[in-house]
């Protein structure tokens, strides 16, 4: 064995080993701020979160719906800057060496930031999911240094067979299936076109297929989970964290989780 | 300079720019799009029915006119104007709209999206849209919706629906965004007719090449009418296609100079301003890669210019390419710059020009003085100023309710 397993692919391995489907949640960081979002963070795992998907906040974010836009401009509004987020994962990992933890964003600010980005994995980072680049691209080809990082990918509705190929070639940790034609957080899942879909990226890959965008209630998890290795929860989290800013009291959202993680398992 | 004239390659590179950044959903759509393309570009058929289209709809050719008095102002170069103003809808956005549309009845699209600063674009999409028979929706920033009203109430006449944009700064980003997470959404019935040479591949050939008629009549009327090519010519740029259009032809001509004129809103030292070219980094935005308004940590910054044609943070990947190139020449020009010229063209010429072309005008106060009266510039008279005749009154101190 030449080289150690990362910590995506261990949590991966864990799951596989326990039959069990993944409970991934999104949020944004620095919404409604950073120390919130470390306690929110450790909250998650706490109640059944297997991987932590870190939004990184752009001015300009279009694959996002109205919710996760908003949550955006106010982590902006924070002066929320992926500087700051590489801390932010540094200081959850004094606490937590065992969920992984993927920054997902947008090419520009990564750009900005690219020769921080081999750094942050030693901060704790292990995945970038970047989604306005096309998904068969190795980052490196713009400067981008993401040594030791996982590349996550995702595959559409739309994506067609050869490009689905060229995809899982370039991926790594695992495929995010998007389950709808739409922005994060609209609502036309279809479950039929997905459970097609996924039956023929597994043929083609032996990476996990995680769905995602569009998830909201317990059903729509169970659905999914039958037809996925794991689900992940996006807009539906984001927007009650939004409702909970005020009074910073998170219990009701943890509820939620853990009543995900065990419908799904 | 070799081979400007070949780009994009197949990725849609110009150079280092251009691309295609966008969601995996679009991804398809793409394709699809550069495949039928790829196809009728050369299809004597299509190119056929564009050909009527533009003279008999649009009114093309449209003239290349002497502006005497203008000339006599500066006593320089000789100026001559590219009438786009004089087009159908005012403006030079028909070009493109004329010819996106037979592509989307081609691809069997039954519903027509589209993004604008201005309006002039949302206008020209409408009208073609009208014209076919398809159902359009126009989406427009709130600040835009308010500051070009006229154009906004022309949109809904000719039956399309207008989307106020509120996210981010109201503006032509953030109606483009929205544009973009429609299309997204709506991918398989939907064609997005973008405005300008921005975008991902292969928006800004496609664009920049219906745009391309201007400088190709350009070529053959002046060398009607004084028997050369010009010595320069200069057009604004926002996104950048009317420039483009009428710069591309002339890639090759080395001895004709190509200046695109920005907006420098408050002024390039104020910050608030719109000249990615002359005070940007490169970035991605929008699906392509190019100077971008930006701050260090690849946040999109905000943009000011009178002109909400102009009052966009990015710019075309070609424009980008060109600049590095030293191929074209981009300066800028302030508000203050830009509303002098506008009353002094009007008053001088009988001819109103939009705001945006108001910027390539304002322009011959630093350009003129380098050429001698046997030189000619031409500036691309991207179009009319008749949708500004509100934003130019408040300016002036005036109210016309
Ligand atoms: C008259 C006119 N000129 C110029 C522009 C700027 O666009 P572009 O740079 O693509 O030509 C606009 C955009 O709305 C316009 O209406």
């Amino acid at each position: 064995m030449e080289c150690l397993l990362t910590r995506l692919d261990e949590k991966i391995l864990s799951l596989k080993k326990r039959s069990k489907k993944a409970l991934v949640a999104y949020l944004v960081a620095g919404d409604p701020d950073l120390d919130s979002t470390i306690e929110l963070m450790h909250g998650f795992v706490d109640s059944g979160v297997d991987i932590i998907e870190l939004g990184v906040p752009f001015t300009d974010p279009i694959a996002e719906g109205p919710v996760i836009q908003a949550a955006h401009d106010r982590a902006l509004k924070n002066n929320t800057s992926l500087g700051k987020i590489f801390s932010l994962v540094k200081k959850f990992r004094e606490k937590n060496h065992d969920t992984p933890v993927i920054l997902m964003g947008y090419m520009n600010t990564f750009l900005a930031n690219a020769k921080a980005l081999k750094e942050s994995y030693f901060l704790g980072t292990d995945a970038v999911l970047i989604v306005d680049i096309p998904g068969e691209s190795n980052l490196e080809d713009f400067g981008i240094n993401k040594e030791n990082l996982a590349s996550i990918s995702l595959i559409a509705p739309t994506t067609s067979k050869d490009r689905i190929a060229k995809i899982c070639d370039s991926s790594s940790g695992f495929i995010y299936y998007v389950t709808l034609r739409g922005v994060t957080g609209s609502s036309h899942l279809d479950i039929n076109e997905a459970e097609k879909n996924i039956d023929y990226i597994s043929s083609q890959t032996s990476l996990p297929i995680f769905a995602g965008f569009g998830i909201k209630t317990t059903d729509d998890a169970v659905n999914l989970s039958k037809i996925s290795d794991g689900i992940v929860i996006g807009s539906s989290l984001v927007q009650m964290i939004h409702e909970q800013s005020e009074s910073r009291e998170y219990k009701k959202i943890y509820d939620y989780l853990i009543e995900m993680s065990e419908a799904i398992s | 300079m070799d081979n400007l004239t070949n780009l994009p390659n197949a990725d849609g590179f110009f150079g280092d720019y251009g691309g295609k950044f966008v969601p995996e959903t679009l991804m398809y759509a793409l394709k699809e799009l550069d495949e039928t393309y790829s196809k009728l570009k050369n299809d004597p058929k299509f190119i056929e029915e564009i050909d009527q289209d533009l003279v008999h709809f649009v009114g093309r050719p449209s003239p290349l006119y002497f502006a005497k008095r203008l000339t006599d102002h500066y006593s320089g170069p000789q100026i001559w104007l590219k009438r786009e103003d004089l087009n159908h809808t005012g403006a030079h956005k028909i070009n493109n709209t004329v010819g996106q549309i037979l592509l989307a009845k081609a691809m069997g699209k039954k519903r027509i999206i589209a993004e604008t600063g201005a309006g002039q674009h949302g206008v020209a999409t409408a009208t073609v849209a009208a014209r076919l028979g398809l159902e359009c929706h126009i989406y427009m920033g709130a600040a835009d919706v308010e500051r070009q009203s006229l154009n906004v109430y022309r949109i809904k006449l000719l039956g399309a629906k207008v989307h106020a944009v509120d996210s981010g700064t109201a503006t032509l980003k953030d109606a483009l965004n929205e544009a973009m997470r429609d299309w997204v959404t709506n991918i398989e019935d939907t064609y997005y007719i973008i405005g300008s040479v921005t975008g991902p591949h292969p928006y800004p050939m496609i664009v920049r090449d219906f745009n391309a008629i201007v400088g190709r009549e350009l070529k053959v009327q002046s060398m009607e009418l004084f028997s050369q090519y010009p010595d320069a010519i200069l057009a604004c740029v926002g996104g950048g296609s009317n420039a483009m259009g009428i710069f591309y032809p002339f890639l090759e001509e080395s001895n004709v100079q190509l200046i695109g004129v920005e907006a420098a809103g408050s002024g390039l030292m104020s910050g608030k301003h719109a000249a990615p070219l002359n005070d940007g980094e490169p970035g991605i935005l929008h699906g392509a890669k190019s100077y971008l308004m930006q701050d260090k940590n690849g946040q999109v910054v905000d943009t000011h210019s009178i002109s909400a044609g102009l009052d966009y943070p990015g710019v075309g990947p070609e424009h980008s390419n060109l600049k590095d190139s030293g191929r074209a020449d981009y300066i800028a020009v302030d508000d203050n710059e830009v509303l002098e010229s506008f009353h002094m063209v009007t008053k001088l010429e009988g001819i109103m020009p939009a705001l945006e072309t108001a910027h390539a005008f304002a322009a011959l106060e630093q350009v003129a003085k380098n050429f001698s009266s046997s030189q000619h510039i031409v500036i691309n008279v991207s179009g009319r100023g008749d949708k500004d005749i509100n934003t130019v009154a408040t300016m002036d101190g005036m109210s016309l309710d």
